[in-house]
């Protein structure tokens, strides 16, 4: 007569709890693929008005992967799947050496070490975004300095993207950036491509997006040129000029208001397609103006655009992807073995 | 022209296989299998000339998937002539015909577009050859199982339907491999080089996580039912029917990652 703990254990390592296990794993995940996820509760409402949205919220289904019921299910696939393979395991090194067939075994160990990795990705994985233009850095999490050296963004005759890269610099002591000799011996450049990740120690960093920027380009009274990003000021005795927005509506130039120290071109409006929105602060005082190219705003001349290209790269540190890369390989052996076995066994 | 040309060729192997379907000879046809291997080998012909032209291998968009697949199939159909479980058996390369000719339909549809395009940077990967072609290798025998298991169910001879039973298994048992390796591990590790995440419940990564638990299920529903449930060839159907729903329904139904293949 079985003692209780050997019914609990057959029970957990049988077979047809892994069936019936895999078929429940694949009707949430058919739940999840047809239901989008992580929306808002009014979007359900909308969607699959009535009873249909009230199954959904309450069966936690419009965020299936991290529900209680997914969770669970999952957490008692890996019990069924550790007993199993620790159970068959044992039992084929029971068999005489030339009859153990550890295919089935490495398999079902790698899908377990898979499983660990995906909660380990899931726990720590952390991503973060850094938007740089040329000649601008950011700080890396090991407190390494990378800076944006160039980066090459070309097209198909279509208009369809064909190569982002970007160039970057890597100081290695940004403590130590002022000693000349230290910055020369650690810092190294790298290009960083779709596909091609940077591997640091700890973290990977991934080319994400790319786009371009207009900024407006400004002349001093000294006639030195210099751009200006959306949002960013420029200082000026007694306040400053910040530019706002582009101004894409057709433009009329503004006929000598005072409070812009504005000054009208002798040319048409229709030179002017565009213009620029900037705030400017004089003696405490702050006005919106809208200027075209070759009007001045206070000391400075408004003198066009330029195309600034910003590469988005993101910073992504995964704990759990060196796991799920063994339990990859692990799968792969366990599948060649099983593979040459029936091979072996079914086209005899 | 070549795929219309291999489209010619496998509905001659169909004709010829529907003559020889209705005979009541036990001699098998040799005509089919070898119009079905020129087939094969024009859509492999079309798959380098498309490759040379976008310097990489052609594997990125739905036609060329579409070719692939029908290329794989009509070269599996080949084969099938030549295993010891179906060499004998007319239906199961009669049918995996007809699916390599509904791939092809497809292919020349409006659904697929067959102009040449280069890849975008996100497909320009080693890894992303590698998935597509072991997935779509896996799907293949898939096909085979889908078609076997169709006749298992259907048959009412005892003995036909333990043969049809290991061709299904066969199929699946040596597919099932490729399209794990495929679909799931080359696709998790393109993904996190292109993207940084190697699983992000992506519809179609959604789905293939469906096809490919529908097939381990079976797997294992046989080792405890034997040959004589009707529910275990039913798993396969199903299963087919999902892997066909990843490959296109998913491309044209839900948006996601893979929203441009």
């Amino acid at each position: 007569m079985k003692s209780s703990f050997d019914k609990i254990y057959d029970a957990l390592r049988s077979v047809k709890l892994a069936v019936v296990l895999l078929i429940l794993l694949a009707l949430f995940a058919i739940a999840g693929g047809i239901i989008p996820q992580g929306k808002p509760a009014d979007f359900y409402r909308d969607r699959f008005p009535g009873a249909g949205s009230d199954i959904i919220l309450a069966l936690d289904l419009d965020h299936v992967f991290s529900s209680i019921s997914f969770l669970l299910v999952s957490a008692v696939f890996v019990l069924n799947l550790t007993i199993c393979t620790f159970h068959r395991l044992t039992g084929e090194f029971s068999k005489p050496r030339g009859k153990r067939r550890h295919g089935p075994d490495l398999l079902h160990l790698g899908l377990i070490v898979l499983m660990f990795g995906g909660v380990l990705t899931a726990r720590t994985r952390t991503e973060t975004t850094v938007n740089l233009r040329k000649g601008e850095s950011a700080t890396l999490p090991d407190g390494a300095k990378i800076v944006l050296v160039d980066m090459t963004y070309e097209q198909y005759p279509d208009g369809r993207p064909k190569t982002w890269e970007s160039t970057v610099e890597i100081h290695e002591s940004p403590s130590q950036a002022s000693a000349a000799v230290a910055v020369q011996q650690d810092t190294r450049q790298f290009r960083i491509r779709v596909n091609a990740p940077l591997r640091r120690k700890g973290y990977s960093i991934y080319q994400q997006h790319w786009h371009t920027e207009k900024q407006v380009v400004l002349k001093d009274p000294m006639g030195m040129e210099f751009s200006l990003e959306q949002g960013m000021r420029a200082a000026m005795k007694d306040g400053f000029v910040l530019f706002m927005a582009l101004d894409d509506a057709s433009f009329s130039p503004l006929e000598g208001s005072a409070q812009a120290n504005t000054s009208t071109p002798e040319t048409s409006s229709a030179d002017y397609p565009q213009g620029a929105v900037f705030l400017l602060e004089d003696k405490g005082k702050r006005t919106v103006v809208r200027v075209a190219p070759g009007q001045s705003i206070g000391p400075f001349t408004f003198d066009g655009y330029i195309d600034q290209s910003i590469s988005g790269l993101s910073v992504v540190s995964d704990r759990g992807y060196p796991f799920v890369v063994v339990g990859f390989l692990l799968v792969m052996l366990g599948i060649f073995i099983t593979y040459i076995q029936k091979l072996k066994g079914v086209f005899a | 022209m070549i795929a219309t040309m291999a489209f010619g060729l496998l509905i001659l192997s169909l004709i010829v296989q529907i003559v020889y379907l209705f005979k009541k000879a036990d001699k098998q046809e040799r005509v089919s299998p070898w119009l079905s291997l020129v087939a094969g080998g024009l859509l492999l012909v079309e798959i380098v000339r498309r490759s040379i032209a976008i310097r990489f291998v052609a594997l990125t968009g739905i036609f060329e998937s579409l070719i692939f697949l029908a290329c794989a199939m009509a070269f599996l159909i080949f084969a099938l002539r030549h295993f010891k479980s179906t060499k004998d058996n007319k239906v199961i390369p009669f049918g995996a015909t007809i699916i390599a000719l509904i791939f092809l339909a497809l292919a020349s549809s409006p659904l697929a577009p067959s102009d040449v395009k280069p890849p975008v940077p996100a497909l320009q990967s080693g890894w992303l050859v590698l998935h597509v072609s072991f997935t779509f290798i896996g799907e293949v025998f898939f096909a085979v199982g889908f078609v076997s298991a169709i006749l298992q169910l259907t048959t009412k001879s005892e003995e036909k339907r333990w043969n049809y039973d290991r061709v299904t298994y066969t199929s699946i048992a040596v597919g099932y491999p490729i399209f794990t390796a495929g679909a799931l591990i080359f696709g998790a590790i393109w993904a996190e080089k292109a993207w940084g995440v190697w699983w992000s419940w992506d519809p179609k990564e959604t789905w293939a996580l469906i096809t490919w638990l529908t097939y381990t299920a079976y797997l294992h529903f046989r080792l405890v039912r034997k040959s004589t449930s009707r529910l275990v060839p039913a798993l396969v159907i199903i299963g087919f029917a999902i892997a066909m729903f990843t490959f296109l329904g998913v491309n044209f139904l839900i948006k996601g990652l893979h929203s441009y293949a």
